[in-house]
């Protein structure tokens, strides 16, 4: 039985870094109706930020070199911003998911570039996970669940509770209307770029903590992402949650039964059923 | 006028390449697209210094019925287009029948249909991949195939008395054919199979398949698995507590993966094709490596090419110096060949077997073991 509790285990911690992941892509989604297939890149990058900051010349420890690695990261991703999406602001779906394509082409191969294709750690001594009713969980892992959690409560009461927020999901409702009403959408564009990367960074790092960091460990996750935006519906921060731990289980349990072959397979043909079943998941939003 | 001079220029430097292969009938010239620059230039440094003192040693010896060899190196610059390029220079302008193939399984398929288009005989002395020689008949490798991995897993498995256990294996050719060949071998044997997990590349969380292939706790789990994906994995297994006997392949077999996942590794035992570096031709050897280079670091692959130079100029001197000669030659004169790396008897894919040693990771350090 301890198998099985563990397997439940693994699925949520597999689903918060789903989780986290799928609220950067759905802000994005929300407020500039485009998915951003560079936000693996952001991702990758935020863990790859620190890693440079924690290796040689520099050396820092890692409290110290957290916050300056989400601090680059959310600089990455406003420069996305900036070079790539803002003078597109105007163009077709296709061009946008173009362009966001190529920018996730460029970016993971400059961390090649930079890093090499091989696999890197940052280097903290592997320990045994605690342990408790036959299952073991890591401190890291422990992180993972509680980050995801408070990231997605202070998400909550940003959208909900402050000027901001709600700026952000009146542009994301119609940006032309926003505009005519006077809000600010530069400053709430801006707002949603910089959450997102920082969010991005932040899983990231916890994802890398947890396993390891390599050039392709954002796109990876970057289409378990996606579905679990789409079975959480998009533009709702719970439902990020929710579809992430679902898919995280889905994918756990599920090798038990079929060949692990397919552990893949199983994101994609949820995320499949649902574009079936539930077409408007794409288009209708807010409905928290 | 600057561009007759460079047509100029340009004849002349043609004039001179050519001219060797026109005037020097008076040795044996063998090819050698080897890496001497580029990403895996070390491979190639090591693979030349042992190959000229093997073709010393055959013309101090009076050659091949009394003609010197010659060995023509051409970089392949460590990737696949310019090795097809060396291979191509060196069949078309040097005209040798016979060439040493580039090092990396990838690098050396690019170029084998090449060889094989032209009908030049080309030799791998480090290749590993299964589909290796699959260009066709003018393509022979001296270093075993990585499928015979699966046999020497599954004898290590009986040896130790595990009569149930599952595989996991890296979900690609490779892993696929491994894998195959270890439950082949180990069904023969009288073991059992309980399960078969394929697992794919590059992955940053392999919980769920270890939990797989750990559940009702066998005593030991066969994994077939790169460097990468290993360290990934044993450092979860760790982690979560897993407790079983790892046997492995020889692809895990190196320093990184101790880098990698520190003492998550420790104990892990597997096979890799294995050289006796206590017999008396290799402990000649190594006493002429040394006394010609003054240091005993012997090059990784250094025994491999040493039995292929020597192959090569037996089968010269059986079938004469053509490559139709050197092809039909080449598996008679490798039959029951006791070279320093052991039987060179080619099998019917052009390749050759192997004996297996046993690797175990003790204290932090990859050892031999007795198992």
């Amino acid at each position: 039985m301890a198998f099985l509790f563990q397997s439940i285990l693994n699925g949520i911690l597999a689903g918060c870094i789903y989780a986290l992941f799928a609220m950067g892509l759905t802000l994005i989604y929300g407020v500039l109706n485009f998915v951003n297939f560079s936000h693996g890149e952001l991702i990758m990058w935020g863990a790859y930020f620190l890693y440079f900051l924690m290796e040689k010349p520099l050396g820092l420890p890692l409290y110290a070199a957290l916050l300056p690695a989400l601090l680059l990261t959310t600089l990455l991703g406003v420069g996305m911003d900036r070079a790539v999406f803002k003078p597109l602001r105007k163009a077709n779906a296709l061009t946008l998911l173009i362009a966001a394509l190529g920018l996730s082409f460029f970016l993971r191969n400059a961390a090649q570039f930079f890093y090499g294709a091989e696999i890197r750690t940052y280097g903290f001594e592997i320990r045994r996970g605690m342990r408790f009713w036959g299952m073991s969980i890591t401190v890291n892992q422990v992180a993972i669940i509680l980050t995801a959690v408070v990231c997605i409560v202070f998400l909550y009461f940003l959208f909900h509770r402050s000027a901001l927020g709600k700026s952000m999901r009146a542009v994301s409702d119609d940006l032309e209307l926003a505009r005519v009403v006077g809000i600010d959408s530069k400053r709430a564009i801006l707002s949603a770029w910089v959450i997102a990367s920082a969010l991005a960074g932040v899983g990231g790092i916890l994802l890398a903590l947890d396993t390891n960091l390599q050039p392709g460990m954002g796109l990876i996750n970057l289409v378990k992402a996606f579905a679990a935006t789409l079975l959480g519906g998009v533009g709702n921060l719970w439902g990020a949650l929710f579809g992430g731990i679902l898919i995280g289980m889905a994918e756990n349990l599920g090798v038990l039964i079929i060949s692990p072959g397919y552990k893949d397979a199983i994101a994609f043909a949820i995320m499949v059923l649902m574009l079936l079943l539930r077409p408007s998941v794409l288009l209708g939003r807010g409905r928290d | 006028m600057k561009k007759l001079t460079c047509l100029v220029l340009v004849l002349l430097a043609a004039a001179l390449s050519l001219a060797p292969s026109a005037f020097a009938q008076d040795t044996y010239r063998i090819g050698a697209a080897f890496a001497l620059s580029g990403s895996i230039a070390v491979y190639g440094e090591g693979f030349k210094k042992v190959i000229d003192m093997a073709v010393e040693e055959i013309n101090a010896a009076g050659g091949i019925k009394g003609k010197k060899i010659e060995i023509v190196y051409e970089d392949n610059k460590s990737t696949p287009k310019d090795c097809v390029t060396a291979v191509r220079k060196l069949i078309t302008v040097d005209k040798v029948p016979v060439l040493f193939g580039p090092a990396g399984s990838s690098n050396f398929m690019a170029a084998a249909p090449v060889a094989q288009e032209s009908k030049v005989v080309m030799l791998s002395a480090q290749g590993a991949a299964p589909n290796l020689t699959k260009a066709g008949e003018y393509i022979f490798r001296v270093f075993p195939s990585d499928v015979l991995q699966g046999k020497g897993a599954s004898e290590l498995c009986v040896r130790l008395g595990y009569k149930e256990v599952p595989v996991m294996y890296v979900n690609n050719d490779w892993g696929l054919g491994l894998k195959n060949a270890f439950v082949e071998n180990f069904k023969k044997a009288g073991g059992k199979v309980t399960d078969e997990i394929p697992y794919d590349e590059n992955k940053a969380d392999y919980r769920a398949e270890l939990i797989r292939a750990t559940k009702g706790n066998p005593m030991a789990v066969v994994n077939l698995t790169y460097i990468k994906e290993g360290a990934v994995m044993f450092k979860q297994a760790y982690e979560m507590g897993i407790k079983t006997q790892w046997v492995c392949g020889s692809a895990a077999r190196a320093p990184k993966l101790i880098e990698l996942a520190e003492k998550a590794v420790e104990g892990i035992i597997g096979t890799y094709p294995y050289v006796a570096q206590d017999t008396k031709e290799y402990k000649a050897f190594a006493a002429s490596y040394k006394k010609k280079y003054g240091d005993d670091k012997i090059p990784i692959f250094g025994d491999y090419n040493y039995d292929m130079v020597f192959l090569t100029a037996k089968a010269i001197e059986k079938g004469g110096y053509s490559s139709e000669g050197i092809r039909k030659a080449l598996p008679e004169v490798a039959k029951g060949y006791r070279g320093i790396t052991g039987d060179k008897t080619f099998d019917s894919d052009r390749g050759v077997g192997a004996e297996y040693g046993v690797w175990r990771i003790k204290g932090g350090k990859i050892v031999d073991s007795k198992e």
